[in-house]
């Protein structure tokens, strides 16, 4: 295990999108009723850590936090080619906020995997959206982290990342070990074989741990431990009113720039003021 | 008894399902309409080892449990009833014989390269006047030193256009009236062995289903499975298996048209409301939501009987038989609720209609699953 690649990919089950139940009265997601998945970015993130190992061998550890069911991921991610499993489960560690769940995938990475050369993360989750948990985990580990990156190139210990940042197309390097999110633009993940869940349920290597068996104070995870609260989810609400402009076209185009220069502009990449 | 699905047979679930809907959805209609064997959606199901299910890993297979099974042929019928049964064949009537009938050399000979997905497999025993009576076949191997001699013609083999090897009843022994059958492995390459003309059938078009001509084909007795006389009895054993896979195929038909059935009687409005308000329609449905739970759960309990290792012949035929009427009448009552579209190729049900048909006819009559179960219950001790 020494010289080999190690890589740690984190994963969270979210409900499945097409059977995603919303709760109109809480504003929250009835998660009990839903199938669960791989959220789709962790899956980007798995199938980058399989084409490493492909690549230049190595050791995948899947990590999850979530209730018992979400071992399922880690079966998934097993018969995808992952070598083995943790599950982090504690009614304790419940309701963590992005801050206590990067603090919490932290201490178990640090336990259990603390010769890690890379940490895999979607860019962000089906179910939040928040893409705090990766960059977090980076500061948490204290490596160095690239967020959104779509390609990944090892040499030797230096890790080559590609990301689209605005609408640059930013290359960036680090020294491992460090912390890559993925986005799902590109390492489109493998359909899973047969054999692959067979042998996944066959020879699970998943491991469980609780709160406890991290040595984390129960009073500082979870909903507890959590910094900040979701006081309130809704749907957003869009106005939209119709401007109905008069006058010769000429009168009309010049009217309808001085009011959307700002959009037109940004739609078309271009200044309208300096012209550049 | 625990009714609720392991974590093995979701995930088994879930990763057919994306997979053919992915793959497959796309084409189904295509390949219905073009009755064409969709062989770049196959090279890919090779890779996932679709072809060796049940296959112990030592040949490369997955060394699943029959619940599994169904569950796949479910997923694919679901949304490619054809391809469904291409599998289903392939792994049940071809491969299951094989591996319980087969010698050790004939496993380490044949079943890698049927696993593998490389060879595709056929199961022959209908003839022109041979089909539920699987005594009345007239193909005739003639021994001749160590050899066998073999000439006949099979008709309405599943996979016949694109088979690798098949596996083919005929008579050895013509001084007997019964046992007088016995089964032989045969490759495409032999000499003396080749596929007809494509059927033009009513459904499942996409499989190229065709007849089969063995002319002189000479046969080491090594190619023999099981002794001679025993085709009767091996062919019902992986009849038995197939009719598992068939059940499936139907439950995943079934399963297809309701829930288009639930989509349109949504979407379908007519005296201002969704035809889903109104109280026949509701009742289509909830009758549709019940055969089909049930019907499943005979299938998968015919499914667990065979993976304890129990005759499971009886549980296998009511499964069939049950699985395959559900499939015809959830069918029918999903055109009757998409009305005239649902007489359309323009919608998928009307090809949902036309793939259920078969499945009670296929693998043994519906006629003939009420023998075999009314064999088992008349001799059962009460």
């Amino acid at each position: 295990m020494k010289n080999i690649l190690k890589i740690v990919v984190c994963i969270k089950q979210v409900p499945l999108v097409s059977e995603l139940p919303w709760d109109s009265q809480t504003g929250t997601l009835q998660r009990n009723l839903s199938e669960g998945m791989i959220n789709p970015a962790c899956k980007h993130a798995l199938e980058a850590a399989l084409r490493l190992k492909q690549k230049h061998g190595g050791h995948i550890v899947v990590l999850t936090m979530g209730p018992p069911m979400a071992k399922e991921v880690l079966y998934e991610a097993q018969a995808m080619g992952a070598d083995s499993g943790i599950l982090l489960t504690d009614k304790a560690m419940a309701g963590a906020d992005t801050f206590i769940t990067s603090y919490t995938l932290a201490k178990a990475i640090i336990k259990k995997c603390p010769d890690f050369d890379l940490v895999l993360c979607g860019c962000s989750t089906s179910d939040s959206e928040t893409a705090h948990v990766g960059p977090q985990l980076a500061e948490e580990l204290k490596v160095p982290g690239v967020a959104n990156a779509h390609d990944l190139k090892l040499s030797g210990k230096t890790l080559r990342v590609k990301r689209l940042s605005d609408n640059f197309l930013e290359t960036l390097e680090m020294d491992l070990p460090g912390l890559v999110t993925i986005t799902t633009q590109e390492f489109l993940p493998r359909y899973v074989p047969m054999q692959g869940i067979q042998k996944a349920f066959d020879e699970a290597n998943i491991i469980s741990l609780n709160a406890y068996e991290l040595g984390l104070d129960a009073e500082k995870i979870g909903t507890k431990g959590s910094p900040t609260r979701i006081l309130n989810v809704y749907p957003p609400t869009a106005k939209k009113t119709n401007i109905i402009l008069r006058g010769s076209p000429e009168k009309i185009v010049e009217e309808l720039f001085y009011r959307f220069d700002d959009k037109i502009g940004g739609a078309i990449g271009k200044d309208l003021k300096t012209d550049e | 008894m625990n009714f609720n699905p392991c974590m093995k047979h979701k995930l088994v679930r879930k990763t057919v399902r994306n997979f053919a809907e992915a793959e497959l959805g796309p084409l189904a209609y295509e390949v219905d309409k073009e009755a064409r064997f969709p062989v770049e959606v196959i090279q890919k199901m090779r890779l996932l080892n679709f072809f060796g299910i049940q296959v112990p890993p030592k040949y490369g297979g997955s060394g699943m449990d029959s619940i599994s099974y169904a569950i796949i042929i479910e997923e694919l019928s679901r949304v490619c009833a054809a391809i469904g049964l291409c599998v289903s064949v392939h792994n049940s009537v071809c491969i299951y014989p094989v591996l319980r009938f087969g010698t050790l050399d004939q496993q380490k000979r044949f079943i890698p390269k049927l696993a593998s997905g490389e060879n595709i497999g056929a199961f022959c025993l209908t003839e022109a006047n041979a089909g539920s009576d699987a005594g009345g076949v007239e193909t005739n191997a003639v021994q001749d030193g160590n050899h066998y001699v073999v000439n006949g013609t099979k008709i309405f083999v599943t996979n016949g256009g694109v088979c690798d090897l098949a596996l083919i009843f005929a008579v050895t022994d013509f001084k007997k009236q019964k046992n007088n059958a016995s089964v032989f492995i045969v490759e495409k390459q032999t000499p003396g062995f080749s596929i007809g003309e494509i059927e033009d059938l009513c459904g499942m078009r996409a499989n190229p289903v065709s007849s089969l001509f063995l002319e002189d084909c000479r046969l080491h007795k090594d190619f023999m499975l099981g002794k001679p006389g025993d085709g009767l009895k091996i062919g019902l054993a992986a009849l038995d298996a197939g009719r598992i896979g068939i059940a499936a195929q139907a439950l995943g038909i079934a399963q297809a048209a309701f829930e288009a059935s639930i989509r349109y009687s949504k979407e379908r409005y007519q005296f201002n409301k969704p035809i889903s308000s109104f109280q026949t329609i509701q009742n289509y449905l909830a009758d549709m939501a019940t055969e089909i739970d049930a019907a499943r759960l005979l299938a998968y309990r015919a499914c667990a009987v065979k993976d304890m290792g129990h005759p499971f012949g009886m549980e296998a035929a009511m499964a069939k038989l049950y699985c395959s009427s559900v499939a015809s009448r959830v069918t029918g009552l999903a055109v009757r609720i998409h009305g005239g579209y649902g007489y359309s190729k323009e919608y998928d049900v009307e090809r949902y209609f036309r793939d259920a048909k078969v499945t009670e006819i296929y693998e043994g009559t519906s006629e003939v699953q009420r023998m075999v179960i009314s064999r088992a219950v008349l001799t059962k001790r009460t």
